[in-house]
């Protein structure tokens, strides 16, 4: 059996927003990240999904909760430590515009972890590893000395990328990486992804609200609603066999680009938004959209348990959907 | 089919500091009454610059009609003064945009907001009006429109936001909805609610729309015929069957292929598009797609190629798709 290279476990992420009230906005979730696999995050806008990646890496203290990397709960580190440590982790972000300092050379905003933990004996190794990591990514020796402004999206979210591996982490949280390119760059970086991770063995937790672009790149995928985790499998049995009635809706909802097909599926259309994550009240946060809601779920919040092997839900009508699931296709 | 906006040979540059941008090159297509329309590619290709110049929104200067002709409903909309303007706009053509944010005034209610057209143009009193923007927000499936009216853009969701933007758009029950990006700031729930909306709006009142989008699914959805846009020119025109079933230009090709499909083995991989577009202060002279496209030949560099028709609606430029290049296409054994 393989050990999970980080366990979460009921992180929680309050924020204060004011008047005695308190946004949950990731409130008790719990799963494990294996080595090498690429673990896919979604859900839709507030659900919590980037602040539980920022949670789980400390880059947000967390409300509550423990993560498990190397046997170590990193949420007890000292400063000191958690320092130490952080060379293991790092973030790819959304925003290639803003995640780069615009008066930085692309060298110097690469070799900057490298200048933070003295990972270099002298300038010249420092520039040689800059290079190398441009080309890794795909640029090249003359993009060093330029500045952020002179690149495409895709070319930043490269740097950016180039930056992230620089101290060759185990395990790197990638915020919507591809969301803010077009389509066709969105595949060549997303490819880059992939390849890197083969060569160096590179564990990911791939946040997005793309659902189809999360299946292709993730090995399993977890669907978060209003800070609850809401459903857990292996991708393609999550696409293919959806039993939390969210994670229904939500897949039923991508327009597929296929006109025969998209125009002859039944859609599931949800009614209404997604509530307001500020003091929800205990009982099954997806409730008032869900069309098998029962008195039980306005009562108490499901458990999350194991359905199938490695499929997990948090519904208090999963068995009956899966049963009913089941005997339609005998 | 008749014929209700039809564009002629548009090319539309903006004068900078640092020379000319030619951010439309010679586009000709039409939209039939009724129909929905969708205008695709990538940011920068010119997409949303011609759904400005239909509005003449564009600032000018910057920008200017360099050649070409918008014809609505027989009238050239380039040589309109902007008083003309005033009362096509927002009237017989209407616009919803990518953020309802930016696009609401946000210190003015949301019931002024819709009211202030059809008093200007319908000459409505004020409670007749107010009777209307309230049918509309019921139209547009906003819950207690009578509540609704009195509040700010703030108070509203996302997706509420953007269901006030198309009754705002709708109110005056345009011929022609240009809607530029209308669900890409959305979550796919919602989005899933707002095409739907569209589509029975559409269905009710007869509108044609033109929808500007990037998203592949979203273009399977809704429309009848899709226009794929690139470096500021058309590549192709088809049906949406033709185009997803039986794209003819390699651009087109290339970006299909480069959208994972909900049906596509995790071991395959994705086919990306080496580069970027072409820097359209210095066009080039041939295809645009040139340096990007790996069936180039030495032609695509210098000429861009005529329109090949395949089918009545279904037409590409690309050398490749020209009869004397298919002995070419067959020999470089592909």
């Amino acid at each position: 059996m393989v050990e999970p290279l980080i366990s979460v476990r009921n992180v929680k992420k309050y924020f204060d927003v004011g008047g005695g009230k308190t946004l949950k906005a990731v409130d008790g979730i719990s799963f494990d990240i294996y080595p090498g696999e690429t673990f896919g995050l979604v859900g839709e806008s507030g659900c919590g999904k980037s602040t539980a990646g920022r949670t789980i890496i400390r880059l947000y203290e967390p409300s509550g909760g423990e993560v498990i990397f190397n046997g170590k709960n990193i949420y007890e580190l000292s400063h000191h430590d958690m320092q130490a440590i952080r060379r293991d982790f790092q973030m790819i972000f959304q925003d290639p515009y803003a995640s780069l300092d615009p008066r930085m050379t692309v060298e110097d905003i690469i070799a900057e972890p490298l200048d933070l933990h003295k990972a270099y004996k002298n300038a010249d190794e420092r520039h040689d590893r800059v290079i190398e990591l441009l080309k890794l990514v795909g640029l090249n020796e003359e993009h060093a000395s330029r500045f952020p402004h002179e690149f495409s999206g895709g070319q930043r979210q490269r740097i950016g990328i180039a930056r992230a591996l620089a101290l060759r982490p185990k395990f790197i949280v990638c915020d919507e990486p591809i969301s803010a390119l077009d389509v066709s760059i969105q595949a060549q970086v997303v490819n880059l992804l992939k390849e890197l991770q083969e060569e160096m063995g590179l564990t990911y937790l791939f946040i997005a609200h793309d659902l189809s672009m999360v299946r292709y790149i993730s090995d399993r995928v977890g669907v978060m609603y209003l800070g609850h985790m809401m459903e857990l499998a292996k991708s393609e049995e999550l696409y293919e066999n959806p039993i939390h009635p969210y994670t229904q809706a939500l897949l039923s909802a991508i327009p597929i680009p296929n006109p025969e097909v998209q125009r002859s599926r039944h859609r599931i259309i949800l009614e209404g938004d997604v509530p307001s994550p500020i003091d929800p009240e205990d009982n099954c946060r997806f409730v008032e959209r869900c069309p098998y809601a029962t008195k039980i779920c306005k009562e108490k919040e499901p458990d999350f348990v194991e359905v199938l092997e490695g499929h997990y839900v948090a519904c208090h009508r999963a068995k009956e959907i899966l049963d009913k699931k089941l005997t339609s296709t005998k | 089919m008749e014929k209700l906006l039809e564009v002629k040979d548009l090319a539309v540059s903006f004068k900078t500091y640092f020379g000319e941008v030619e951010a439309v090159r010679g586009i000709s297509f039409h939209v039939n009454k009724g129909e929905t329309v969708a205008l695709v590619g990538e940011s920068g290709c010119g997409k949303s610059v011609t759904a400005s110049s239909i509005m003449q929104l564009l600032p000018m200067p910057p920008a200017f009609y360099k050649r070409g002709q918008i014809l609505f409903e027989g009238e050239d909309i380039v040589k309109k003064s902007e008083k003309e303007m005033q009362k096509i706009r927002g009237n017989k053509i209407s616009m919803i945009f990518q953020d309802p944010m930016t696009s609401l005034n946000p210190t003015m209610r949301i019931g002024k907001q819709i009211v202030e057209g059809l008093i200007k143009h319908q000459k409505l009193s004020k409670k007749e009006a107010e009777e209307k923007a309230i049918e509309m927000l019921n139209l547009v499936s906003v819950p207690q429109p009578e509540k609704r009216i009195k509040q700010y853009p703030h108070e509203f969701s996302g997706g509420m936001r953007q269901r006030v933007m198309i009754a705002l758009a709708m109110v005056s029950n345009p011929k022609l909805l240009i809607a530029d990006e209308p669900t890409t700031a959305l979550d796919v729930t919602v989005q899933a609610q707002i095409l739907d909306l569209m589509k029975s709006i559409q269905e009710k009142l007869g509108t044609s729309i033109i929808l500007i989008t990037h998203d592949l699914g979203v273009v399977a959805d809704m429309c009848d015929r899709v226009i794929v846009m690139y470096g500021g020119q058309l590549m192709e025109e088809g049906t949406v069957y033709e185009i997803f079933k039986e794209p003819r230009h390699p651009y087109t090709r290339k970006l299909l292929g480069s959208v994972p499909r909900l049906d596509m083995s995790r071991s395959e991989t994705l086919h990306s598009i080496p580069g970027t577009p072409p820097d359209l202060y210095k066009p080039p002279k041939g295809c645009p797609f040139y340096d990007r496209c790996d069936e180039a030949m030495v032609i695509c560099k210098e000429h861009m190629p005529e329109k090949e028709y395949h089918t009545n609606t279904h037409y590409s430029c690309c050398w490749l798709n020209h009869p004397m290049a298919a002995g070419v296409a067959e020999g470089s054994g592909e």
